[in-house]
Parts: structure tokens; C-alpha cells; sequence
């Protein structure tokens, strides 16, 4: 059998040459990804021919490359790049960390009795459909200007998600593995932190996830109103003062913020969390390469 | 030394929908287990075998009657082994071991590593159980169930998921591990071969929960399925086991007839 496909193989290969590596190339991932790149790049540029007041890449690109590394705009101001991130990143960084820990316990307490689920669905499902804008303007009302408008804002905007998330991995914990515990008699913070906790894992990153885009965004909503400084704060002034280049060029900032957090930090932890079903797949394809050397063997 | 009292239990499943009728799981079953004795209950399936377990820990409550286990003063302590392994395959087998046991620390890992080796899976502790056959899985499931030093270990036919040569191996296994150990086990089997295999006692339910016979095993320890004694009494139970499913078949006929 492995012999028949490895002929298969080489004879693929040796035929094509320059032709054939080309074609593995475009039919690659990395290339499909950076295609797209390019290609929303090329719409950008586009619509900024067509339109005056549509900001050019370059030019946006440029005026980003001051606000990090300092300079001036045309005299304006020196590059604050740092400064912002630095007072925006506390507060999200505290919203999204008060959401995952009230949002695992509600989520627990929801999706561990039938009479709590009925007390407290509809409130989360209302918490849900409220978009962020609602609490920007809120706390702005009862806290003002300041760090507990935005902190809370990003809190109330990321805590249904994580609860509504542990309440579907709670109730999905297989019946079997909750009647092994009752049997055994395991007390309930051992089940916690050695059943439920890790059954929902995947529920509680897939929440997780859902937190940090919805309170990045809600971050930046409240700041835009109740801050006077912070990423937020720093598109609406530009904004405000008509320069839409860099109002673009901040945008693209907070964007490339949350891909990097998603590729650099979401992913690993996801790994790690799941080291038990890899460890599976390991054994399965070890299971495989000990068939596949009896068959050549034989 | 444990008491397990089952004085007139009745279980019966309501009816699921309307015009069906309640179905009765166990009808009025009464016997006593005491002292460290291996005792089988050995049913045709459908008999409330399960049923009868799960009242006896608690996973399910008993329609009228009473079943309960005693060791003098305290609350019984009670093991249990599924048809299926049932670890928590997010915990590697150490972790799921000490899930179990009520000590903490160095202690717990000792006993857990005790039982482990008793099942032949020492240094197996740090895998995963999808790592493992389910052979061995279900072996760390005996392992557990016999870590938490119960009073009375309930065994759900433990072996029927398994392949012939894995279940073969497994109860002569647990035949060492009881003789090591002696626990007061009642241990639900369909197979009437297995059942005199392993018990001093065997009792037999008939359809629909009733008892219809109270047998005693006393056949000399370690028995190996080739042993002409044993040999023999199973084919004389196995014998008395299809009696009674031909008079149940007559009984079913003759009313239907009616």
C-alpha cells in the first residue's frame, strides 16, 4: 500500500518542475492569506482615487509611522502612540478580567440549576442584545469623565458572552461523568475545579474570545465619549479635527492590536488547555504509524 | 464489616406517555449481604439489575421498600465500577484517581499508586486516558473504585463492553485484587459463566425484578473458567437460568392466550 502511494508521489512531482512549484505555491494557505491582503489594499486604494476625502494607504501609512515613532504632523503634535495604549490597556485589560471571573461564576450558577437558569436567562439575554454604545452613554451619565466609566463599560458589554458560554459548557458535561461523581461522593469544589471547570474550557475561550472583541470595541466606544485620553480618545480627536488620515491610521492600529492578541495569546493558551485531546490524536496517529510499519514490514 | 439490607423494594418508571403502562424495574425484593462476600446478581437484561445499583448509590431514589448499607455507626463508603471507564479524560490517570479518594497529599498518591499497580498500570499514572486501550481504562476504573476502600463496591458488568481475551484476563485479575483485598461486592452480570467464576453467591432476578433464586458458590479460590467444578455448576445455572426464561415465555403466552 505505502508503496504504491510514495510511487504515486514522486512521479507527481518529478513531471511538473517550475510549472509545479508554482502551482503548490498558489494553492498554499500563506498565499491565499496574503492575497487577501493585497487585495482589501487595493480596494482601499481605490475608493481613495475615487473619493477626495477617502485617506490613501501611503499617506495613512505614513501619518501612522509619526504617531509611533514621534515627529510632528505639519507642526501638530509629537507622536503619543505609547502614552495612549498605556492608559487604554489597564482599563480593558480590568474590564475583560472583572467579565471572566463574574461571567464563570454566574455562568456556573446558571447552568447548574434549573431554578437559577429560570431567574436570570432573560436578564442575560436582554444584556446581550444591548449594544455597547448604550453603556458608553450610561456610564458616561453616572460616572462622568474618567477610568470607572470605560472600565465599566467594557465589563458590562464582555460579561454576557463569557456567562451565556459557561452556562452551554456546563449543561453539556456528559451525564455519565456527573453520576460518577455523585456516586463517589465528590465534593462540590473538586468537581468544580476537576470536572466542570475543564469540561467547559472550551466554552470559557470561545467566551473569552468573544469578551475581547466585544469590550476592545466597547473600550474604545466609551473613550471616544468619557476619556480624554486612550486609544478611543485619540481616533475622535483627530476626527474631530478633520484629519481623517489619522483618524484611518488609528483604526488600523487598533485593529492590528487585537489580531496580534488573537494570534499571539488566544492561540497558545488554547493549546495548552487542550494538551488532553492532542494527547488523543498523538496516540491515534502513533496507533497508525505502528500499522502502516507492520504492513511495510510484512 | 458492611450490612447491605434490601427489605421489600419496589421500583417502577412512570409511564412515559399517555396509554402506555408503568413499567416495574424491581418488585418486591428482599435480601441481606453480610460480611466481605462476593455476591453476583445475575438477570436476563431489562430485569432492573442497574436499577438495583443505582438506588444502592444514590443516583436514583426506590419507589417503596428500603435499601440500604451499614457499617456500624458511619456512613458506608461505596465503590463503584460502570459498564463503561468513565475517568474524566480532561485529568490524566493519577489526577483522576485522587478525584476519588478523600485523603490529600503524599498519603493519597501512595494509595493511588497502590491500586494502580494492583491492576498492573503502575507508571501509567501520568497518561492521559484516551493514551490508553479500553481494556486498560476500564482497569483504572476497578483501580479507582477499589482506592476509595469501600464498604461495598457495586460493579455494573464491568467486562460486557469488552473483547473476550481483555474480559478474561480482567476477571482473574479481579478475582487477585478481591482475594488481596475482600470487599463486600455485589457485582450485576448477565453472564451466568462469569457470575460463577467470581461469587460466593449468586442471586438470580427473573423479568421484571422478582428474585427467583438465592444460589451459594462454594467452589475453591483462584477458579479458572477450565476448572471442571466450576465447569459444571455453570452448566447446572445456566440450566436453571433457561428454565426460568422458558416459564416466564409460557407465563407471557398464557396471558396473552387469556
Amino acid at each position: 500500500m505505502s508503496i504504491a502511494v510514495e510511487r504515486t508521489r514522486t512521479a507527481g512531482s518529478s513531471g511538473g518542475g517550475a510549472a509545479d512549484v508554482l502551482r503548490r505555491f498558489v494553492r498554499s494557505d500563506r498565499f491565499a492569506r496574503a492575497a487577501s491582503y493585497v487585495f482589501l489594499l487595493l480596494l482601499w486604494w481605490l475608493a481613495s482615487v475615487y473619493e477626495d476625502r477617502f485617506p490613501a494607504p501611503l499617506e495613512t501609512f505614513q501619518f501612522l509611522w509619526v504617531e509611533v515613532t514621534g515627529g510632528s504632523h505639519g507642526g501638530v503634535v509629537r507622536g503619543e502612540f505609547l502614552e495612549h495604549f498605556a492608559s487604554t490597556l489597564p482599563r480593558f485589560g480590568l474590564g475583560i478580567a472583572i467579565s471572566m471571573v463574574l461571567g464563570i461564576a454566574v455562568g456556573v450558577v446558571i447552568g447548574g440549576s434549573k431554578w437559577a437558569e429560570a431567574l436570570f436567562k432573560d436578564t442575560l439575554l436582554v444584556l446581550l442584545a444591548l449594544p455597547a454604545i448604550i453603556w458608553a452613554f450610561l456610564t458616561q451619565m453616572w460616572f462622568g469623565l474618567g477610568d470607572d466609566a470605560v472600565v465599566i463599560t467594557t465589563f458590562l458589554s464582555a460579561f454576557p458572552f463569557v456567562a451565556v458560554n459557561v452556562v452551554q459548557g456546563i449543561q453539556a458535561i456528559p451525564r455519565e461523568l456527573r453520576r460518577m461523581s455523585r456516586a463517589f461522593h465528590v465534593p462540590r469544589y473538586k468537581r468544580l475545579r476537576h470536572m466542570q471547570v475543564p469540561a467547559v474550557t472550551g466554552y470559557i475561550f470561545a467566551g473569552f474570545r468573544f469578551a475581547v472583541i466585544v469590550g476592545w470595541n466597547a473600550v474604545l466606544l466609551s473613550e471616544w465619549f468619557s476619556s480624554s485620553e486612550g486609544v478611543g480618545w485619540r481616533s475622535r480627536y483627530w476626527y474631530d479635527a478633520n484629519r481623517y488620515r489619522g483618524f484611518l491610521a488609528w483604526v488600523i492600529l487598533f485593529i492590528g492590536f487585537i489580531v496580534l492578541l488573537d494570534r499571539l495569546v488566544l492561540v497558545r493558551l488554547q493549546r495548552r488547555a487542550f494538551r488532553w485531546r492532542d494527547a488523543q490524536a498523538s496516540a491515534i496517529e502513533r496507533e497508525a504509524e505502528e500499522i502502516d510499519i507492520g504492513v511495510k514490514g510484512a | 464489616m458492611a450490612t447491605l439490607t434490601v427489605d421489600h423494594l419496589e421500583k417502577t418508571f412512570p409511564a412515559i406517555e399517555r396509554g402506555s403502562v408503568p413499567t416495574t424495574a424491581i418488585d418486591d425484593l428482599t435480601f441481606t449481604v453480610e460480611g466481605h462476600v462476593f455476591v453476583s446478581v445475575v438477570g436476563p437484561s431489562g430485569c432492573g439489575k442497574s436499577t438495583l445499583l443505582n438506588i444502592l448509590s444514590g443516583i436514583e431514589t426506590s419507589s417503596s421498600g428500603s435499601a440500604t448499607v451499614s457499617e456500624g455507626t458511619r456512613p458506608a463508603r461505596l465503590g463503584y465500577v460502570f459498564q463503561d471507564p468513565r475517568l474524566l479524560p480532561w485529568r490524566t490517570v493519577m489526577q483522576n484517581m485522587l478525584y476519588v479518594i478523600d485523603e490529600s497529599g503524599a498519603q493519597a498518591r501512595t494509595r493511588a499508586e497502590r491500586y494502580l499497580e494492583m491492576v498492573g498500570l503502575d507508571g501509567a499514572g501520568d497518561k492521559f486516558p484516551a493514551q490508553l486501550s479500553g481494556g486498560m481504562q476500564q482497569r483504572v476504573g476497578i483501580a479507582r473504585a477499589f482506592a476509595v476502600e469501600p464498604d461495598l463496591l457495586l460493579m455494573d458488568e464491568p467486562f460486557s463492553h469488552l473483547d473476550a481475551i481483555t474480559a478474561r484476563s480482567l476477571r482473574e485479575q479481579l478475582q487477585d485484587i478481591w482475594t488481596q483485598t475482600r470487599k463486600t461486592v455485589l457485582f450485576v452480570t448477565h453472564d451466568v459463566a462469569e457470575a460463577v467464576q467470581l461469587s460466593d453467591r449468586i442471586i438470580v432476578l427473573a423479568p421484571g425484578g422478582k428474585l427467583y433464586a438465592d444460589v451459594e458458590v462454594d467452589l475453591p479460590r483462584p477458579r479458572k473458567v477450565s476448572d471442571t467444578d466450576v465447569a459444571t455448576m455453570q452448566a447446572e445455572l445456566l440450566g436453571r437460568f433457561e428454565t426460568m426464561q422458558a416459564e416466564t415465555a409460557a407465563a407471557k403466552t398464557a396471558s396473552i392466550a387469556n
